[in-house]
C-alpha cells in the first residue's frame, strides 16, 4: 500500500481514490470500453455453419490470433455455454476416465469416472466444447481426445446431441511437437484455417471490434437446400468418379482435408446448411475446401457456378428478353451451352432463336465473346435454312474477328522474319 | 504496363473515344494465341478510364483502359498487354506484393513501383512470342541485367530504382499488380468485381486447362499451374515436421508409461495409472552424396536436423552422423563444431549407411537420410522411423546415365517419409 503522503501531498485533501485497485479498475473499464461495428466475417460464418451442422471442426491457427475470442463470441450468439478444455495440461485418463476401484473389481468391473466438466456438460444437455492446444498434447492424450471427438465419449459418459465440439491446433510449421493427423482422422474434420485480418486487428485495438452477423437458417428453404446440395455433389461425382476417393500423397498434403465418401457426405450437409442460410459463396468455399481439399473443392465450386448458369432451353424460348450473365467467361459458357443445345436437337426455329440470342449478347456486352459461338452456330446450318436477317447486326463481330486475324498474321510474319 | 511516351500527356488524348472494337479484337487475338488463358481473359471487366496512363488492373479483376493508349497501340501489341495484365491477377501479384511489403517493411510509392517492376519481370520473361507480340517498352529481367525465370520476390532483392529505370517510372499496372490503391480504382463496392472465391474459381479453371494439356503452355505457366493451389512448403518446415513427428512417435519422446506410478496413484488406490516420462529420441543422420549437392545445401540440411532433434529433446550425444565418403569432409567439421559424435563411415551405397546406423547400440529411434536419390534402397523397412531428405535439384540434373540412357534411379520407398530439399 502506498503511503498517504505520496498521493495526497499538501493541505488540499486528495480525491477519494485512495485505493489503487479502484483506480486500476477504472482504467481497465476504460480500456475494455470498445464499440462494435457490423462487418461480414466469412471465417466466423463458416465456423458457425459447421457447428450448426454438427460436424467436428478443427481450427488451424498460430497461437494468439483470437481463436478463443471467436469461440466465445460464437457460444454467446448461439446461446450455448462454452467449456474450454486445454488438452495439453491434461492426462489421457482425464478424457478416457479415471479408473475407480470398488469393493469387488472382479465381479463389478472398474468404472471409468468422467471429469467434472463432462458431468456438467451432460447435465446441461447442451454446450460448446472447445478443445484447445491439441497440437501440444502428448500422443496418448491426443488418442484419448480423438475418441471424445469421434465417438463423443468421455469415460462411461456419452455427450448428448446438443453438445458441439470444436478443436484448435497450431499449424505443423509452428507446432513444437509432432502433432499430425493421420489421413483417416483428418478425413473426419472440417479444417478451417484461422487467420487474423490486419485491418480488423488495428481497428479493434483502436476501440472498434467487428460484429459479425451470424447466419440464420430459413425454414422455408430447407427442402430446396437439400435438393440443391444433392444435385451439386451427385452431379459432380457422376461426371468425375476419380474424385470420390483419393488418399493424400506427398508430404505437403499430410494432415489436411482429402476426398472420401465420408467427407463428401459432410460436404453435402454443409452445402445444404449454407444454402438454407443464404450464405455467400466465399463461406461455402472455405467449408468445401476444408472438407474435401482444395482441388476437389474447387471443382465442386466450379460445378456450382455452372449450375448457376441460365438454362439454354429457357434462353432459347425467349431470346429477346434473355438474361445473360454479366461476367464475360460465364456469358461465353452460357452461349456455348446454347450452341450445344441447338446441336443436340437441331431445328430451324431453335437456330434462329440462337442467332437472336447472339445479337442480344452483342448489344449488351463485349463483342469478342460471341465470335466463337457464332462460328460454331454458322457451322450447324442445314441446306434449306435461310440466313436470318438478324445476322447483319453481328457484322461488328465479324469485322472484329477479321481484325484479330490480321493481327495474328502480322505477328506470324514478324516472328518468321526474326527467325 | 508499357511506358507512356514521354511528352504525350493524357490531356491530348482526352478527345479520343475508346475504340472498343480494337480493344476487343486484341482480346480475341490474345485468346486465340493463348487458349488456356481464355477463361481469365474473358473474366476481366474492361472499364474506360481517362485517369489511367495505359492499362491497369485492380484486385477485383477490373481492367482500366485509357482510350488514348488503345488508339496508339497496334492490335497485336494490345493483345500482349491483355495477357500481361491478366497474368498479374492470375499470379496474385497484389496479394504477394502486400505480403512482401509487410514482411520486409517496404513502404512508400517507390517500393510499390519496384514491386510492379519485379512482377513485370516475372511475367515478361516467357509470356511473349509464339504468336503473341511483345509490346514496345515491356520491362524484362534481361533489360535489368537479371537472370530469367525467377519469382517477383527474388527479383525484388536484386535491383534498385535509378536512372536506368527512368522510362519504367512511367509504367503502372494498377493495384492488381502491386497492391497499392489507385485513384481510378472503383474499390470493393464497385460494379463487376470478382469476389475472392470467384477469382479462385477462375484461377483453378485456368490451372486445370494448363495441367490438362501441358504441351501448349510454356514452362513458367506449367509451374504456376502446378503450384497454384499447392503453395510449396519450405523444405525446412517439412523436414522439421517429419523429424519431429518421427521422433515423438511411440517409443520415444514424451509419452505416458506404466513403468512408474502416476502422481495420482495415491488418490486411486488399487489402480495403476500411467505417468508422464520423457525419453529423448536417438537420431542417426545418414549422409550420402556423390558430389552433386553443394556443401552449403548439405551443411544447412545437416544443421537443421541437428537443431530439430535437439528441440524435441535429443541431447547432443544422442545425435549421430553416419557419413558416406564424399560427405565426410563437410560432416566432420560441422559435427566437431556441434559436438555430435561421428560413427561409421565409408561406402557410397546407402544400404551400408543404413546398416551402420542400425548396428549402433542402443539402436536409433529415427534415421534421417540426406541423399540425392541416386542410390539403391534397402529392400525391407528398417525397424525404426525413417525420414528421407532428397536433394531434388541434384536428382533432376542427373536423371541420366552415360552408359545406360534408360537408367531411372529408384524412387525412395513407400515406408519412408520423403521431403524434397532445395
Amino acid at each position: 500500500m502506498p503511503t498517504d503522503t505520496a498521493y495526497a501531498p499538501g493541505p488540499v485533501p486528495a480525491p477519494v481514490h485512495t485505493d489503487q485497485l479502484d483506480v486500476a479498475g477504472e482504467l481497465l473499464a476504460l480500456l475494455r470500453d470498445a464499440r462494435t461495428e457490423p462487418r461480414p466475417d466469412p471465417q466466423l460464418e463458416a465456423l458457425t455453419l459447421a457447428v450448426a451442422a454438427d460436424l467436428p471442426v478443427l481450427l488451424w491457427g498460430e497461437p494468439g490470433i483470437g481463436k478463443t475470442a471467436a469461440l466465445t463470441h460464437l457460444a454467446a450468439s448461439l446461446d450455448l455455454p462454452l467449456t474450454t478444455v486445454i488438452a495439453s495440461v491434461h492426462e489421457p485418463s482425464d478424457f478416457s476416465g479415471l479408473p475407480v476401484v470398488g469393493d469387488d473389481p472382479a465381479e463389478q468391473g472398474i468404472p471409468m469416472a468422467p471429469p467434472d466438466w463432462a458431468v456438467r456438460l451432460v447435465r446441461a444437455g447442451r454446450g460448446l466444447l472447445f478443445l484447445d492446444e491439441l497440437s501440444t498434447a502428448t500422443p496418448a492424450v491426443q488418442a484419448a481426445l480423438l475418441r471424445l471427438v469421434l465417438e463423443r465419449r468421455v469415460g462411461t459418459l456419452r455427450l448428448p446431441a446438443g453438445v458441439r465440439i470444436v478443436a484448435a491446433a497450431n499449424p505443423r510449421a509452428s507446432a513444437a511437437d509432432g502433432w499430425e493427423l493421420s489421413p483417416p482422422l483428418a478425413n473426419r474434420f472440417v479444417h478451417l484455417r484461422w487467420a487474423h485480418d490486419h485491418d480488423v486487428v488495428v481497428r479493434g485495438l483502436g476501440g472498434t471490434w467487428p460484429r459479425a452477423t451470424l447466419p440464420r437458417l430459413d425454414p422455408a428453404k430447407l427442402p430446396d437446400a437439400v435438393d440443391f446440395a444433392r444435385r451439386a455433389v451427385c452431379g459432380l461425382l457422376a461426371a468425375r468418379p476419380a474424385l470420390v476417393h483419393r488418399l493424400p500423397s506427398g508430404e505437403t498434403q499430410r494432415g489436411g482435408a482429402w476426398p472420401s465418401p465420408r467427407s463428401w457426405e459432410m460436404t453435402l450437409h454443409l452445402i445444404a446448411f449454407a444454402t438454407a442460410a443464404g450464405s455467400a459463396r466465399d463461406v461455402l468455399s472455405l467449408l468445401v475446401r476444408g472438407t474435401v481439399g482444395d482441388g476437389p473443392g474447387l471443382e465442386l465450386l466450379a460445378a456450382l457456378d455452372r449450375m448457376d448458369l441460365p438454362d439454354p432451353e429457357t434462353l432459347l424460348a425467349d431470346p429477346d428478353h434473355a438474361d445473360l450473365p454479366e461476367r464475360g467467361d460465364l456469358r461465353q459458357a452460357a452461349l456455348d451451352g446454347v450452341v450445344a443445345a441447338v446441336r443436340a436437337r437441331p431445328a430451324k426455329s431453335r437456330w434462329d432463336a440462337a442467332w437472336a440470342l447472339l445479337v442480344r449478347a452483342m448489344e449488351t456486352g463485349a463483342p469478342d465473346l460471341i465470335v466463337v459461338p457464332a462460328t460454331d452456330l454458322a457451322a450447324l446450318r442445314e441446306e434449306d435454312w435461310d440466313v436470318p436477317a438478324a445476322i447483319e447486326r453481328l457484322a461488328g463481330a465479324v469485322s472484329l474477328s477479321r481484325r484479330a486475324d490480321r493481327a495474328a498474321a502480322r505477328v506470324a510474319v514478324a516472328e518468321e522474319a526474326a527467325r | 504496363m508499357t511506358p507512356r511516351t514521354p511528352g504525350a500527356s493524357p490531356a491530348s488524348h482526352a478527345t479520343v473515344t475508346l475504340d472498343r472494337e480494337k480493344l476487343f479484337a486484341a482480346r480475341l487475338h490474345a485468346v486465340r494465341a493463348r487458349p488456356y488463358l481464355a477463361t481469365a481473359l474473358f473474366a476481366l471487366h474492361a472499364v474506360e478510364s481517362r485517369q489511367v496512363p495505359t492499362m491497369a488492373v485492380d484486385r477485383y479483376w477490373r481492367c482500366y483502359v485509357s482510350p488514348g493508349f488503345v488508339d496508339r497501340m497496334p492490335v497485336e501489341e494490345l493483345a500482349g498487354v491483355w495477357v500481361h495484365e491478366v497474368s498479374h491477377l492470375l499470379r496474385d501479384h497484389h496479394g504477394r506484393g502486400d505480403r512482401v511489403a509487410r514482411q520486409r517493411g517496404l513502404t512508400g510509392p517507390g517500393e510499390r513501383l519496384r514491386i510492379n517492376i519485379a512482377a513485370d519481370c516475372e511475367i515478361n520473361d516467357d509470356v511473349f512470342g509464339d504468336g503473341l507480340a511483345r509490346p514496345e517498352g515491356a520491362v524484362d529481367p534481361r533489360s535489368l541485367g537479371l537472370p530469367e525465370g525467377e519469382l517477383m520476390e527474388d527479383y525484388l532483392r536484386q535491383f534498385r530504382l535509378g536512372a536506368h529505370l527512368e522510362r519504367a517510372a512511367w509504367l503502372d499496372c494498377g493495384s492488381g499488380a502491386d497492391g497499392l490503391e489507385r485513384p481510378w480504382d472503383l474499390g470493393p463496392d464497385g460494379a463487376h468485381g470478382l469476389s475472392p472465391q470467384e477469382q479462385d474459381a477462375v484461377r483453378f479453371r485456368v490451372a486445370q486447362g494448363i495441367t490438362g494439356r501441358p504441351g501448349d503452355a510454356p514452362r513458367g505457366w506449367r509451374r504456376w499451374a502446378e503450384e497454384a493451389f499447392h503453395t510449396p512448403q519450405r523444405w525446412r518446415e517439412l523436414l522439421g515436421a517429419a523429424v519431429r513427428s518421427a521422433a515423438t512417435g511411440s517409443g520415444a519422446g514424451e509419452d505416458h508409461t506404466y513403468g512408474r506410478p502416476s502422481r495420482r496413484s495415491a488418490a486411486v488406490p488399487g489402480a495403476v495409472l500411467p505417468s508422464l516420462r520423457r525419453r529423448p529420441p536417438r537420431v542417426s543422420v545418414v549422409i550420402d552424396t556423390s558430389g552433386s549437392v553443394s556443401d552449403a545445401e548439405l551443411g544447412s540440411a545437416l544443421l537443421e536436423v541437428a537443431s530439430i532433434s535437439r528441440a524435441v529433446g535429443g541431447r547432443r550425444d544422442l545425435v549421430t552422423v553416419v557419413p558416406c565418403d564424399a560427405a565426410a569432409r563437410i560432416a566432420h567439421p560441422l559435427c566437431r563444431a556441434e559436438g555430435i559424435p561421428l560413427i561409421g563411415g565409408g561406402g557410397t551405397d546407402l544400404r551400408t549407411g543404413f546398416a551402420t546406423a542400425l548396428a549402433a547400440r542402443p539402436r536409433p529411434d529415427v534415421v534421417v537420410v540426406l541423399t540425392d536419390g541416386q542410390t539403391p534402397w534397402p529392400e525391407r523397412r528398417p525397424p525404426c522411423r525413417t525420414v528421407v531428405g532428397v536433394f531434388s535439384r541434384g536428382r533432376r540434373r542427373r536423371t541420366w546415365d552415360e552408359g545406360d540412357p534408360d537408367y531411372v534411379p529408384d524412387s525412395p520407398p513407400d515406408w519412408a517419409r520423403v521431403v524434397d530439399i532445395g
